[in-house]
């Protein structure tokens, strides 16, 4: 059997944005007042009467997109945040993570911040508690007019995977100057897909990730500088004493 | 009875092993909390085993702080017993007379790995220059280990609270923390194996070592590695 990816499957054309999958969610999850775990983005135009050609009302629900390339990890020095291979999640282990925000900007869609009382980093996490109950994640529970569908794309038998299967060629993702593959698939029309910007990984990780090699040279020659003297304490049989001085002894 | 010298107090024995002790407790941990395949200093599945070992990587986070934090109550208790000895021992470490430490350091370096034929070769005298209380490679790992000591206690510190009483304003401290962190205990423990090796392993070093437990070290010893020092209590003595 293919390796589990959970992922979730919107139908755009069938959002209204009520905007329950979002408050459902800070609801489920206990999200701080004024951050949100999801969003529904309204298109460029409001929608307009009259006739065509007007603007149509287009909205495009969203949230962290398990990427498949998860830049966020890139940025994480601990692995608190990694990529389950199990289950294809992107996961938070809150009680590793410190805080350090280098996941927050290296999130191409935002789709991450530090959560006020927790302190960690925060995102949809598919409701894992809910799904242990044997029930679907706050916002797909929610959502009045089914326009999302969640489940595991690598399995056909289940209702994500046969609509995945059905659909592959008409499915859009949203584009992001730093392609991370996201897991996060539209039907029909989501309106404007090309927001997401680069990711950014801070000069602080980057700093780190540039000196590991250079700290791995200088221990490597630490030791080689111990190994060369031990080498000659071992084999030169003397250790120089009474060839030289080690102090002015008269 | 070989005539002996004094050289460590009982606190400084103490802080002395206690502080050795508490780096080997959170090197071993704090490797195992760097989980980033371009960082993880051994590229190996060593964080993952630790991570099994002790029940996750959040526990293994708490006894690092834990450790951690200890280590630095150990230094405040030491400089609280004996603050005198702290700075007489600052004082010494970061006295450096430039012409002649710098000459004993290089010389002993190619003495220690290549010999005395060596410097000889170079048409250099192998005779080292007289070196006082530190001679200058004990100085500089003293002073690696002083500054980065307290750059590894304060950005620990930041990490430990970040989590507990920092806001999202301070992330990017936080995240500078997380590097200088690792970059200070990568340098010292560079000089770390010097010191391990020269101190426990070097013959030469051996009445040095044992002054690390006794408190005081023979005359002779003292005359040969440390004449600057010794002429100072010599001259005091008499």
């Amino acid at each position: 059997m293919a390796k589990q990816q959970l992922a979730m499957l919107i139908d755009a054309a069938k959002c209204i944005d009520c905007k329950a999958c979002v408050l459902a969610c800070k609801v489920a999850n206990e999200v701080p007042d004024g951050q949100w775990r999801n969003w529904i983005k309204p298109a460029d135009a409001a929608p307009a009467p009259g006739p065509a050609p007007r603007a149509k009302a287009r909205f495009q629900p969203g949230a962290c997109m398990h990427c498949e390339k998860p830049t966020c990890v890139e940025a994480c020095p601990t692995g608190a945040t990694y990529k389950d291979p199990a289950t294809g999640e992107v996961v938070i282990d809150e009680t590793l993570c410190i805080g350090c925000g280098n996941c927050i900007p290296a999130c191409p869609y935002d789709a991450r911040f530090r959560n006020e009382l927790t302190r960690k980093a925060d995102k949809c996490n598919y409701c894992p508690e809910r799904r242990a109950a044997g029930l679907a994640p706050a916002c797909v529970d929610t959502c009045p007019t089914k326009a999302r569908v969640f489940g595991d794309i690598n399995d056909p038998g289940s209702d994500a995977g046969a609509l995945y299967l059905r659909n592959q060629a008409r499915l859009t993702r949203v584009a992001a100057k730093t392609d991370t593959r996201p897991n996060m698939y539209y039907l029909g029309d989501p309106g404007p897909g090309d927001w997401g910007r680069e990711a950014v990984v801070p000069a602080s990780m980057v700093a780190m990730k540039r000196s590991a090699p250079v700290i791995k040279a200088l221990v490597g020659l630490s030791g080689l500088g111990v190994l060369a003297m031990l080498g000659r304490q071992l084999f030169a049989g003397d250790s120089g004493e009474g060839d030289h001085k080690e102090d002015s002894d008269a | 009875m070989p005539r002996l010298h004094k050289r460590h107090d009982r606190s400084d024995i103490f802080i002395h092993w206690f502080n050795a002790a508490c780096w080997l407790l959170l090197l071993l941990t704090g490797v195992g909390l760097i989980q980033n395949p371009a960082i993880d200093p051994f590229g190996s599945g060593y964080p993952e085993a630790l991570r099994n070992l002790v029940g996750g990587g959040g526990n293994l986070l708490a006894v690092h702080e834990g450790i951690g934090l200890a280590w630095i109550a150990g230094f405040v208790l030491y400089l609280l017993v004996n603050f005198k000895g702290a700075r007489f021992f600052l004082a010494e470490v970061f006295a450096v007379s430039p012409g002649r430490d710098m000459a004993w350091m290089l010389k002993k370096m190619v003495l220690m790995t290549l010999g005395p034929k060596a410097l000889k070769l170079l048409g250099m005298d192998p005779s080292l220059p007289d070196q006082g209380y530190y001679n200058m490679g004990q100085k500089a790992f003293a002073q690696a280990s002083v500054v980065g000591g307290i750059v590894i206690a304060a950005t620990g510190v930041v990490m430990y609270l970040s989590d507990r009483t920092l806001g999202a304003e301070a992330s990017g401290w936080i995240s500078w923390a997380v590097t200088l962190h690792f970059i200070a205990v990568g340098l010292v423990f560079a000089g770390l194996l010097v010191h391990v090796y020269m101190a426990a392993i070097s013959p030469e070093e051996r009445p040095g070592f044992k002054s690390m437990f006794t408190g005081s070290v023979p005359d002779g010893y003292a005359k040969h590695h440390h004449r600057l020092w010794w002429n100072k209590i010599s001259a005091g003595e008499e």
